[in-house]
């Protein structure tokens, strides 16, 4: 008898997973995952500005592009699959859908007004392949898109809903899930109140001078050991797993070196490094009190006060943002009694040691941590399709109690306080009196946690019998050359994510550029610098006027 | 051992200097009980002890001698404070709003407005609500005297340009935290240009880079809200867009 | 080995620049500390110069050159130049040798010419770096007494840098742990230097050189540099202070081993060394701006014999190459001092040094000759142990600058210094006892290996 089987996919704003399941068995046989997005820059906005520039078919063929690539890897027979289950944030469904995205571009009514888009209604939807095209399946494969809340807050946020188990969760909880535009849910007596902090990517490794997103090889963790701390590396199969020796204080040597070299430091790690380095008194925000300013992590990994910042700004986003969902619900934060916390960030990360750095409510006793709630979510669609008519009435039922921060005055105060305290070093002391002055809430030290429940190993706990296997290199590799180019290498010594490479053998020059690698189309540091103004950045992303050279 | 005499010159502790000042509170600002508790009550960020102050100020001074005399030198101490290091910029802020607040009461009993030092127009970019940093921007440029002209958030670049041909400003600026809505700028620039408005246009906030406001006349880039009371003082002693930008940019 | 139980000079006062309780005559018959101060001059290569000794012997020879020669034009009737080892000097003696063996014939030629008198002083570098090899040893450890012995042969004076217990120092300066720092500089650079300096003393002895002295510069330099001016952050001036008490312990093994001084500048504890043993000693200040900042620039000299500029790179300036030119600055430094001297106002010209920075920072303070003075006796007073004098000098030091009332302190070096003396109150009375404790508490630094200081 033929196999049936079925794909849970999860598109997150800073990689893709997806996970082939045995229908029969409701087993899952494989797993891939990818180290970053297809399209340019490390945020929604970045996607949506690249839709907006080259049109939403273009970044939904790159989508689909590596998609396919991933789908491929699944070791499984595609035709066989007969339904295919997405998971992800509204950007990333509408691209996949080749919506409307203007007005999830554009914040203000205003702008949307003028230019006449209203807002699609972004309920759940049921394609066959044939409708969807460009996936690397069958034809009559089912694909199953779940619906959104508001704007920013879709079935990623859902899924943090349904999969963390908040909502049998007796007491006042919350869940977050860590991520770039970190969602959270508030649950207080049988409601729910939810928001999106844009927290930017520092907390998932990226925008970090010598971070990346957790993967086989990125430190997740460190623990005291006498003088010096020990690293927590993350080995092939995503477990955590003993590193090196060292001294956060000086450069260089390790103080003992291990097989499991770190080549990375990921989000968890840079919350660990500071809460240690706060506690030790090496940081007391905006400074490093280091030799050089930096707090190291053996070779060539070290964090500085640029990252130090953005840390703190991500941090205190997602503080402003709870604070304020405790206020839409009527409550003070010191009533929230149970976290949920959800991602890759929220699934290593060592609870105390976030909640010392605010990033857990202060009275909160009970951690679960959770794993990625959104191919969880993705994976119960793909086995119950049925499950879809469930989001859809928690969709509708949460709807009105979403609270936009950018519009939340008590956001913007607590969120400037934030700032004050990371970029400003504010002393806690003026922080709390200050929060008096705003009528809001005290945001005493966390209290200690006294539970701490792991539910997963790793974020995908899961992985099958094939295991995991995570894709490098995805998205598109153009090669160009450009009349007039006299190989001033200005474009590749500007980019500040090296996506730029030069082969200078050919007449003119053949510049490559790798689609995952570029910072976004808004960042075009390599445009004006070009000497010759040959180098167009659309043209690296418009293959119908391009050579295209595709990597493996 | 002969010693020299304490305090003799021969080196200065500019060690003890510097704790000497962030341990300073904030200094007297006049030898009247009015109007220095007026200035107390701005320095503490309290609006309301500071409407309180002001109104009770009323029954003894003129208004615009309350407002030189002890709103805005009260003011001054709080920047100064800042610049030590010893206020933080939500205090800045909360000053800033008892000030303006402060100014109000007084303009009523005068039944006009005070003369400021310049205007300078203030948005955020079409398309963008996230207008915190713009926030910070007003409140500064107000504890620095300017007549600041608030359009919010969400403005549509005509909105913007009019109101720079109607307030002539010393100033323009543009915050942005989505990328996608900062196309708005180099827009706008090139829309005074044409009205032949050569404003010094300054923009800033999470989405813009250097590189990318450089990349259009009048832009001046502004890596920090704090910058922007010293780029308006630039503005009003006569620094021109080109001027500006070599100034701060680069 | 029986520790210094007296003073040399029974009361700060009879203490003055220029004069030794024991002066030293060097081979070539120049008196240090005999009644004039000297200068030293210390060129140093350019990065790249030691490539290969060709060009290394030509770039010294530049240097020297260039020193000896701007004293002829200028009439300074004596030096002592100074050659610091690079790596490849020690590292390969035959390199040490050929260099000596050059600076000495360029010496001897400007005397027999113009009638200079000078000395040669090579100081060895130690190559053994506590963290990688055993200190006592190792191809490193070998390799430094065999550079002694190659220079030896020419050097009037002979001296290093020694690095004892720099791996402990190192992970505990910048953890403010200032136990560690006492068990680094106190016991184990003690041990070290008991160890090494007889080794030194008796090559000297053998080739007729006279064994100079050792500074603790890897680690109260370290502090001193790391503390910086008034605005610098990394490190209380406080810690940097007791930091530089706490040299003494150790600096003072090279004399009770048999060195005989000119002891060597780097640490600035010499105005305490020399109270206690009244050897010659070389210091420096003001004119090792070249080198670093301090902001003990006059207090320096007010008892020094040598007066030195540490190292400077060897560059064109103005006024000619950076040699010429800090023998220069150096020559007139001492022509003063020695006209003080000769006008009989030498106490006046050394209040005028003291005073300039007696108050200008915690270590001026304390290298100031009556503090200095002070901490020696604390020093020699507490002779039973490494451990016991070290600990002694540093709250010594501690004492004297919460005592004074003019010195002002600002408040974090004010608690700061509260909460060293109170760590430092609570250790153990006894070195064994305090050893158990270190070992315990630094089992883990990376590289330190207690049995390469026999413990």
């Amino acid at each position: 008898m033929k196999r049936r089987l079925a794909i849970a996919l999860d598109l997150g704003t800073s990689g893709f997973r997806a996970q082939a399941l045995d229908l029969a068995s409701s087993e899952v046989i494989s797993t891939v995952i990818t180290t970053r997005h297809p399209l340019p820059g490390a945020n929604v906005i970045d996607h949506l500005h690249f839709a907006l520039e080259l049109g939403v078919e273009s970044a939904r063929d790159l989508m689909l592009q590596a998609i396919n690539q991933l789908l491929q890897r699944l070791q499984v027979s595609l035709g066989d699959v007969v339904r295919l289950a997405v998971c992800g944030n509204p950007t990333q469904l509408s691209l996949l859908q080749g919506m409307e995205i203007r007005d999830l571009a554009y914040a203000g009514s205003r702008k949307l007004h003028t230019l006449g888009v209203t807002a699609p209604e972004r309920t759940a939807s049921v394609y066959s392949a044939a409708a969807l095209p460009g996936l690397a399946l069958s034809s009559n494969c089912d694909i199953l898109i779940p619906p959104a809340i508001h704007d920013q807050v879709g079935a990623d946020a859902l899924a943090l809903i349904i999969q963390s188990g908040i909502r049998d969760c007796s007491e006042t909880s919350i869940a977050i899930d860590y991520g770039t535009n970190a969602e959270m849910a508030l649950f207080h007596q049988g409601h729910f109140y939810t928001g999106s902090a844009s927290a930017g990517p520092a907390l998932e490794g990226q925008h970090i001078s010598c971070g990346s997103l957790a993967m086989p090889g990125t430190i997740t963790d460190l623990k005291m050991e006498g003088p010096y701390h020990r690293l927590q590396v993350l080995d092939e199969e995503m477990l955590p797993a003993t590193g090196a020796l060292i001294d956060l204080r000086l450069a260089g040597e390790l103080v003992e070196s291990s097989d499991r070299e770190a080549i990375s430091i990921t989000g968890t790690g840079v919350i660990a490094a500071l809460d240690q380095a706060l506690s030790d008194g090496i940081i007391t925000p905006p400074n490093i009190h280091t030799i050089d300013g930096q707090l190291h992590f053996g070779h060539k990994i070290y964090l500085n006060e640029t990252d130090l910042g953005e840390a703190g700004k991500a941090i205190g986003a997602i503080r402003a943002g709870y604070v304020t969902l405790a206020l839409e619900a009527g409550i003070v934060p010191s009533e929230i009694q149970t976290a949920y916390l959800a991602g890759a960030s929220g699934t290593y990360v060592d609870a105390r040691k976030s909640g010392r750095l605010g990033l857990i409510p202060p009275a909160v006793h009970r951690v679960m941590q959770v794993g990625n709630t959104s191919l969880a979510m993705a994976r119960e669609l793909a086995l119950t399709p049925s499950r879809l008519d469930e989001m859809s009435d928690l969709a509708r039922a949460l709807r009105h109690n979403h609270t936009l921060f950018a519009k939340s005055k008590s956001f913007a105060k607590l969120f400037l306080l934030e700032l004050s305290r990371w970029t400003e070093g504010m002393p806690t002391t003026t922080y709390r009196e200050m929060l008096q002055r705003f009528n809001l809430p005290d945001l005493p030290p966390m209290d200690s946690i006294a539970e701490i429940v792991q539910t997963v190993q790793r974020d995908i706990d899961v992985t099958g019998k094939h295991g995991l296997k995570t894709l490098h290199s995805i998205g598109k590799t153009v090669e160009l050359q450009l009349q007039g180019c006299h190989s001033c290498l200005k474009c590749i010594q500007t980019c500040p994510t090296q996506a730029i490479t030069i082969d200078t053998t050919s007449q003119p020059a053949t510049i490559s550029m790798a689609h995952a690698l570029c910072n976004g189309v808004a960042c075009r540091r390599c445009e004006p610098v070009c000497e010759p103004k040959v180098f167009h950045l659309n043209a690296f992303f418009n293959p119908a006027r391009v050579a295209v050279s595709e990597e493996a | 051992m002969k010693k020299p005499p304490h305090n003799s010159p021969i080196f200065t502790r500019y060690d003890l200097n510097v704790e000497d000042r962030h341990h300073q509170g904030a200094r007297k600002v006049s030898s009247d009980l009015l109007l220095q508790r007026v200035a107390d009550s701005l320095v503490t960020g309290d609006e309301d002890e500071t409407c309180m102050a002001v109104s009770q100020a009323l029954n003894a001074h003129k208004p615009l001698e309350i407002i030189n005399e002890s709103l805005i030198p009260g003011m001054q101490e709080v920047g100064r404070l800042w610049d030590l290091g010893n206020y933080f910029l939500p205090q800045v802020i909360l000053s800033s709003d008892a000030m303006i607040a402060g100014i109000t009461l007084c303009e009523e009993e005068m039944g006009h407005s005070m003369e400021r030092k310049a205007k300078v127009v203030t948005h955020t970019a079409e398309g963008d609500i996230h207008d915190i940093g713009m926030q910070i921007v007003n409140a500064l440029l107000r504890a620095g005297g300017f007549d600041v002209i608030s359009l919010g958030a969400d403005v549509p670049i005509e909105e913007v340009v009019d109101a720079c041909r109607i307030h002539r400003p010393v100033m323009l600026t543009g915050t942005a935290l989505m990328t996608t809505t900062m196309t708005a700028f180099p827009r706008i620039a090139m829309r005074l240009k044409e009205s032949g408005l050569d404003i010094p246009f300054v923009c800033g906030g999470g989405a813009l880079s250097e590189e990318f406001v450089t990349s259009f006349e009048l832009g001046i880039w502004g890596s920090d809200a704090a910058q922007a009371a010293s780029m308006a003082e630039d503005a009003l002693s006569g620094l021109d867009w080109r001027q500006l930008r070599a100034k701060w940019n680069g | 080995m029986k520790l210094t139980d007296s003073m040399a000079y029974s009361n700060p006062q009879e203490m003055m620049f220029g004069f030794a309780q024991k002066p030293v005559t060097t081979r070539r018959g120049l008196v240090i500390g005999g009644g004039s101060v000297i200068a030293e001059i210390v060129p140093h290569p350019r990065p790249g110069s030691e490539k290969t000794l060709h060009t290394l012997l030509r770039e010294f020879e530049r240097a020297n050159g260039d020193a000896l020669e701007r004293c002829v034009d200028i009439g300074t009737p004596n030096l002592v130049l100074e050659n610091e080892h690079v790596f490849q000097m020690t590292d390969d003696a035959h390199w040490g040798r050929e260099i000596a063996a050059l600076s000495i014939r360029q010496l001897d030629e400007f005397a027999e010419q113009y009638g200079l008198k000078a000395a040669y002083r090579a100081t060895i570098a130690d190559l053994r770096k506590p963290d990688m090899v055993n200190i006592r040893d190792s191809e490193r450890t070998s390799k430094v007494l065999e550079a002694f012995d190659a220079c030896a042969e020419y050097a009037d004076i002979l001296s290093i840098e020694s690095i004892g217990g720099k791996e402990i120092f190192d992970h505990c300066i910048i953890r403010n742990d200032i136990t560690g720092m006492l068990f680094a500089q106190g016991v184990l650079g003690s041990r070290d230097m008991a160890w090494l300096w007889p080794q030194i003393v008796e090559i000297a002895d053998k080739h007729g050189s006279i064994a100079g002295g050792d500074t603790d510069c890897s680690q109260a330099n370290t502090a001193m540099f790391m503390a910086g001016g008034f605005t610098g952050k990394a490190l209380s001036h406080s810690l940097a202070a007791l930091s530089r008490a706490m040299a003494v312990g150790n600096s003072l093994v090279a004399y009770e081993c048999g060195a005989s001084g000119p002891g060597k500048d780097c640490a600035y504890e010499n105005p305490i060394i020399k109270a206690i043993t009244g050897l010659p000693m070389s210091m420096e200040g003001k004119s090792c701006a070249c080198a670093h900042s301090s902001l003990c620039g006059n207090v320096m000299a007010a008892v020094c014999d040598l007066w030195s500029n540490e190292a400077v790179e060897y560059h064109r300036m103005f006024g000619g190459s950076t040699s010429a030119v800090f023998s220069e600055i150096l020559s007139y430094d001492v022509a003063s001092m020695n006209t003080a001297i000769q006008l009989g106002y030498q106490r006046e010209y050394q209040a005028c040094m003291v005073a300039s920075d007696r108050y200008r920072s915690l270590q001026g303070f304390i290298l100031s000759p009556d503090n200095a003075w002070a901490i020696g006796k604390a020093v020699v007073d507490n002779n039973q142990s490494y451990y016991a004098r070290t600990l002694a000098a540093a709250l010594t030091c501690g004492e004297l600058m919460l005592a004074d009332p003019q010195l002002y302190f600002t408040s974090y070096e004010k608690e700061s210094l509260a909460g060293y003396m109170t760590e430092l109150e609570k250790l153990p009375q006894e070195e064994e006892d305090f050893i158990d404790l270190c070992l315990h508490k630094y089992a883990q630094v990376k590289g330190f290996l207690p049995q390469a200081y026999g413990l």
